[in-house]
């Protein structure tokens, strides 16, 4: 991890998971449950996924929207900040502030072409009125740490350099949850190696002992990615559809 | 207060009032405001929105971004954002005037301790961005602001960036060229903190000197102008040299000893300089080391911030009563307005940049509100560069995918 993270405003603005499960009193009234409040999560964090492979922008990017994304519905209500709006524009804004700008334009064709779903329209003036918002809602915090940079020099490390694809993918699946809202990257990053030693059949206990980390943490947070999995099968689109009707926003 | 009524229609998002103009900067309107909630005098950044509807501007959201992670006294302070019938503001500190300011002021001597003062407080805002893994990128005396207790604060940092991994590609289109360091002359697109020190190092040697030091007309001249102060760099100095993009051979000049460039300065002062100066920037000493060098522990301590020499303020409003505030007067400003936007007031181009310091005998005061022109990076490198930064990042590097 980079030095700065330590005075970084990331690690001020981390958050306790039940700060996280809050559903905002607006979403309540329109009867929207936790459940429903993460699958909707879920469902972004995809939604945004999808539009950066078309719009062909870096990793680091999508994780940073869903990050963008996931933090504002911390203090804003799905029912004011429409996820189908707030997700591309969380993209949109990411892109600029990681360097690798993507007009808006450019978004609305691809959103126009992947969903022709009525109610996943935008138009570019929406996007540039919901980035202003989105800017107020996260405080103008814009820097984000992932885990991802250290990523292949811990893989190395460890003797598991072999793993990065199955490692790179988990740490990819850890945005569908809000771990990021929560841990320390480098925690989240530690805890994926550690999955993929768990599938791999790798014993790595002496490599994770060596770190100086508390290890009761990287487990517990292994085990909500592997709950995560378990969970996610169960997952059906009647379950999201039905969650994102009762919200029934826009049009 | 009576008319405070007539006030609140005038205060920006019910917080700010609104006074006279500052300048335009890079992307907007600059204006003095008083923030009702403090009392505090600021300085407010108008963000005008981009032309193709792409939302806000970029370099603005890259100094948003940064400067909340960046808060040191050395710093300039974002106090606050917010958006204002549908344009973003950045609230600054206000700050009177500026390091450019000062070094041009002819009424103004600046001592050994004011000068180590300055210096000092240059390198201790860039070893904060440093540490942080925040290159500036356009380190000029202009940039280098100056507030009501003397305290210089780093600003502008609409160039500066994260270099957090080290084979990362940036743009060498950076700096005002008279402080652009030869590994970025040269096309260098790996580098690091070391270019901020080279500028650091021409804006100490301007404070000896009382006018910039090597005054290049062109990429190629300001690399000559470098060889011809500290001589053409031997390989054994600067053995990556003759591997970087635009390196072409230069025709060998001995160069001059330190002494002889800055016949003021102390034993100590030189010594900084010349490991500031260090062609090659892994030789080049860091913002932190410079910062305990000798020069700064030993000798006259540097003189109280509050007690440095500074141009008189600019007569404003400040002192007018309450009851003056009234409609906002944007008076043109007779004296340079900061940052303006290159090329402004310099229709003589470049030609004039080579004309150099007049004679010390000639009593400059009366001339001192036509700066001479000074480079900033010109609209041809503008585009240019706006182009690399927008475009030049797309390209998957440390973070995708392995």
């Amino acid at each position: 991890m980079a030095t700065n993270f330590w005075t970084s405003t990331h690690l001020k603005e981390l958050l306790e998971q039940e700060e996280v499960d809050v559903v905002h009193n607006l979403d309540k009234q329109r009867g929207i449950t936790l459940d429903d409040f993460k699958l909707i999560k879920l469902q972004m964090t995809n939604y945004i996924a999808r539009l950066a492979q078309n719009v062909k922008v870096r990793q680091r990017v999508v994780a940073t929207a869903v990050t963008y994304m996931r933090r504002v519905y911390t203090k804003r209500s799905m029912t004011e900040y429409d996820p189908r709006l707030l997700a591309p524009s969380c993209l949109y804004l990411a892109a600029k502030s990681e360097e690798s700008t993507v007009q808006a334009r450019l978004l609305v064709f691809y959103i126009k072409k992947i969903y022709p779903d009525e109610r996943y329209r935008c138009e570019i003036k929406e996007i540039l009125e919901m980035e202003m918002k989105i800017l107020e809602a996260l405080n103008y915090y814009l820097v984000v740490f992932h885990p991802y940079r250290s990523l292949p020099q811990l893989l190395q490390d460890a003797g598991m350099s072999d793993a990065i694809q199955l490692t790179w993918g988990i740490v990819n699946d850890t945005y569908r949850m809000d771990l990021i809202l929560i841990h320390p990257p480098y925690l989240i990053g530690l805890a994926c190696i550690y999955v993929a030693s768990v599938l791999n059949e790798k014993d790595n206990t002496a490599w994770f002992e060596d770190l100086r980390v508390d290890m009761n943490v990287v487990k517990n947070i292994a085990m909500e990615i592997l709950d995560f999995y378990d969970k996610q099968r169960t997952i059906s689109d009647e379950r999201v559809n039905a969650a994102m009707h009762k919200l029934g926003l826009r049009k | 207060m009576a008319d405070l009524d007539q006030l609140l229609t005038k205060k920006v998002a019910d917080r700010y009032l609104k006074r006279e103009v500052l300048g335009e900067g890079t992307y907007g309107v600059v204006f003095k405001a008083i923030d009702t909630k403090t009392g505090q005098v600021v300085a407010i950044k108008k963000i005008r929105l981009g032309k193709q509807k792409e939302g806000v501007n970029f370099t603005a959201l890259r100094e948003i971004k940064l400067l909340k992670e960046l808060k040191d006294p050395n710093i300039i302070e974002l106090i606050d954002c917010f958006p204002h019938k549908g344009n973003l503001h950045l609230v600054f500190e206000f700050m009177e005037t500026d390091l450019e300011a000062v070094i041009r002021d002819r009424n103004i001597v600046l001592s050994p301790t004011d000068i180590k003062s300055y210096i000092q407080m240059t390198l201790k805002g860039l070893a904060v961005c440093h540490k942080k893994w925040v290159l500036h990128r356009d380190m000029k005396p202009n940039n280098l602001l100056i507030g009501p207790r003397g305290q210089l604060k780093l600003a502008d940092f609409g160039l500066a960036r994260i270099f957090g991994s080290p084979d990362r590609r940036f743009t060498h289109q950076v700096f005002a060229r008279w402080y652009r360091a030869p590994e970025l002359l040269f096309g260098a697109k790996q580098y690091g903190p070391g270019v901020d020190v080279w500028a650091a190092a021409c804006i100490f040697a301007e404070l000896l000197l009382r006018r910039p030091f090597l005054q290049g007309a062109s990429d190629i001249d300001q690399l000559g102008k470098i060889f011809a102060a500290f001589g053409t760099p031997k390989p054994s100095q600067w053995p990556d040299m003759i591997y970087l993009p635009d390196y072409v051979e230069y025709q060998f000049v001995p160069g001059q000893t330190f002494r002889t460039l800055f016949p003021m300065a102390s034993d100590d002062a030189l010594d900084l300089l010349s490991k500031m100066f260090a062609y090659d920037p892994k030789a080049r000493i860091s913002a932190q080391q410079a910062l305990e060098h000798r020069y700064f522990s030993s000798g006259p301590p540097p003189t109280e911030p509050a007690l440095l020499p500074r141009p008189p303020p600019k007569k404003d409003s400040m002192d007018s009563k309450p009851s003056e505030f009234g409609p906002t007067v944007l008076s043109p400003n007779s004296r340079k307005t900061r940052r303006v936007m290159p090329e402004k007031g310099n229709d003589h181009g470049i030609g004039n940049e080579r004309s150099g310091p007049a004679p010390m005998s000639l009593d400059f005061s009366v001339y001192d509100n036509r700066p001479p022109a000074r480079p900033t990076i010109n609209s041809a490198d503008r585009t240019h560069l706006k182009r690399k930064l927008d475009l030049e990042f797309q390209i998957p590097e440390d973070d995708e995918y392995p």
